[in-house]
């Protein structure tokens, strides 16, 4: 089976240990990179060699340094990896920073529950909201 | 042009106008005193001229008697005549000064007069002297012949007689012509009267018209203005005149343009609050979640290495939590009611069934009575009673509770009652209990974060209807509320 590599833009350290408990109940292989933010995404991207590049890059929106509009901004110009499929992971339900990163092309939105109540209502948890979408991505789904 | 300028004009131009009238009047007036002054004075003229002609005629009578008869009382009328004619003329004359042709005529009968006298004395003389002596008898035959006889007194008679004649038909035809004038200036007056009778007339109703047009014009426009502000519309008018009404509708219009501006900013500083609570209850959730999320994980990596004392210690915090969390949505909901939403055609019972259904506990006893069809905004009234439902549930901490919800519509509003049999609230509570952050048990015993009440009351304040409790501890409450219709 084919290992997923995942480059996750996160800078709240939660959100990564979120992201990497879900992965581990998720049964496919997968290898995680984590940057803090998007200066540093872009900079491992940079380092990587043309098959090394990762299959999905999970994004967060408002981080420190560089955000995830500027970062995903300077991706699509770039000829190597403007292709790379990226999905946002955010806790903004602001329309306009939707109908932005759509512009610049991505694969999905996913908004991130603040109410954890109303999240475990659905999910279960947390970590149950993110795997139901890492699922989803990794089996290519949501495209 | 000021608009008292335009109204002191007309008023000035009607006054002018019935200035000239009077004037025009006067002169009038003035014109027929001087004629019939004129009148009287040519009336006494003729009357003096016929007694004058009168008694020269009298003195000619008188010298022909005397000279015929010898008698003296004919002597005494001639001398008579010489004592008044002269004294006739001259007060004649004053009559007729200013008038130099008739002067001149009268001037000549007197000549003609002074003439006949002089030729009357001579005979009268030479006939007084005749019984004195021969000579004297000779003298008067003499001058009877040569004067007398050759008519020199029919000849100047004659021409005094003409002379008169000529005199009062002169006087007769000024007469006349004085006449003529002074009616025709009474027929000029009179067409003058009409003409500015009716223009003051005119000029007066159209002015008037005009400015009362004028007036109620713009002060319309204001009032439209006015209206518009009351209602929300913060227009201007536009106003090119440059009168007084001018600088109140300038007024009005900076008070529009005042109002739409502090409207504009309270909205968007309404805007920017929203805002910024939506930003604090983000940011604040988000370290709670954390927080939550690490007691999950220790939950569900530890579990089974922790201490019961350890895990009894860490169940409290979801617990702090969720409480954390319901203050946070509790304030994003009170900032959020200030939100205007559109208003929608409510059927009530529907609504509050729904949230009974939700909110009541199967075990409990639940009365819908009659409720109103209402246009307002849906998601208000929901919250209001949803806050009031769940406050009974939770503070009727028996099984067989009871919740009755009524309404009734008085005048503008409708009156909605939410009674429950529950624990009840002592009397000096009742105003507190709208306050913010006021719960009245205990934190950890009540889910109550205090800030639901308080909602409701704001929603309903921003209604402008009213809310109000009838409890005694123990004893039950009951919500009474109003909601425009």
């Amino acid at each position: 089976m084919k290992k997923h590599k995942l480059l996750l833009v996160e800078d709240d350290e939660l959100d990564v240990i979120s992201v990497e408990r879900s992965l581990k109940k998720i049964d496919t292989p997968y290898e995680l990179h984590t940057a803090y933010n998007g200066k540093e995404a872009l900079q491992m991207l940079k380092g990587y060699k043309d098959d090394e590049l990762p299959d999905v890059i999970l994004l967060d929106l408002n981080m420190p340094k560089m955000n995830g509009i500027e970062f995903l901004r300077v991706l699509r110009k770039d000829e190597r990896i403007k292709h790379l499929k990226v999905f946002i992971m955010t806790t903004s339900a602001e329309s306009i920073d939707r109908s932005t990163t759509e512009e610049l092309g991505i694969s999905g939105y996913i908004i991130k529950p603040l109410n954890y109540t109303d999240n475990t209502k659905r999910t279960g948890s947390m970590e149950a909201f993110v795997e139901f979408h890492l699922r989803k991505i990794m089996s290519g789904g949501e495209n | 042009m000021k608009l008292s300028r335009q109204i002191f004009l007309a008023f000035f131009i009607v006054l002018l106008l019935s200035v000239i009238d009077s004037m025009t009047n006067y002169l009038l007036s003035v014109r027929v005193r001087e004629n019939i002054e004129f009148l009287n004075r040519s009336e006494a003229i003729i009357r003096n001229s016929t007694r004058l002609h009168k008694g020269i005629i009298e003195m000619q009578s008188g010298f022909r008697g005397y000279l015929l008869t010898n008698d003296s009382t004919f002597l005494s009328i001639y001398d008579q005549g010489h004592k008044n004619i002269t004294p006739m003329f001259v007060s004649q004359k004053e009559l007729i000064s200013g008038n130099s042709a008739q002067a001149k005529l009268l001037d000549s009968v007197y000549q003609l007069h002074r003439q006949w006298i002089t030729y009357a004395d001579s005979l009268v003389d030479a006939r007084q002297d005749l019984s004195v002596s021969e000579s004297s008898r000779a003298i008067y035959n003499r001058l009877f012949e040569k004067k007398l006889k050759k008519k020199i007194g029919k000849t100047l008679n004659d021409s005094i007689t003409k002379l008169f004649a000529r005199f009062d038909r002169t006087e007769y035809r000024l007469r006349n012509q004085r006449s003529e004038r002074l009616l025709q200036s009474i027929r000029t007056t009179h067409t003058i009267s009409v003409v500015f009778l009716s223009s003051t007339f005119v000029i007066g109703v159209l002015s008037m018209v005009y400015i009362v047009r004028l007036i109620s014009r713009r002060i319309n426009k204001m009032v439209a203005l006015a209206e518009n502000i009351s209602m929300g519309n913060f227009t201007t008018v536009h106003d090119t005149a440059r009168d007084e009404l001018t600088s109140l509708t300038t007024s009005l219009n900076l008070m529009s343009e005042k109002l739409k501006k502090n409207i504009e900013d309270l909205e968007k500083q309404n805007k920017e609050l929203n805002r910024f609570a939506y930003v604090v209850s983000h940011d604040l959730k988000a370290p709670v979640r954390g927080i939550h999320n690490v007691i999950q994980w220790i939950e569900e990596d530890l579990g089974h290495e922790l201490s019961p004392e350890l895990r009894k210690y860490l169940s409290i915090i979801p617990q702090r939590t969720k409480r954390m969390e319901d203050l946070i949505n509790g304030l994003l909901d009170y900032a959020r009611t200030r939100e205007k939403t559109q208003p929608e055609q409510v059927d009530t019972y529907a609504l509050v069934k729904q949230i009974a259904g939700e909110l009541i506990p199967r075990t409990f006893r639940f009365e819908l009575h009659e409720m109103p069809e209402l246009f307002t905004e849906r998601i208000k009234l929901e919250q209001v009673f949803s806050n009031l439902i769940s406050n009974s549930v939770k503070y009727t901490k028996r099984p067989d509770g009871h919740i009755v919800i009524t309404s009734r519509r008085i005048g503008d509003f409708y009156e909605f009652s939410v009674k429950d049999n529950g624990i009840g609230i002592a009397p000096e509570y009742h105003e507190k209990i709208f306050e913010i952050f006021q719960t009245l048990r205990e934190r950890d015993e009540s889910e109550s974060t205090g800030i639901g009440l308080a909602i409701t009351k704001k929603i309903i304040d921003d209604k402008h209807g009213s809310i109000k409790v009838n409890s005694q501890l123990g004893e039950g409450a009951e919500f009474i509320f109003t909601w425009p219709v």
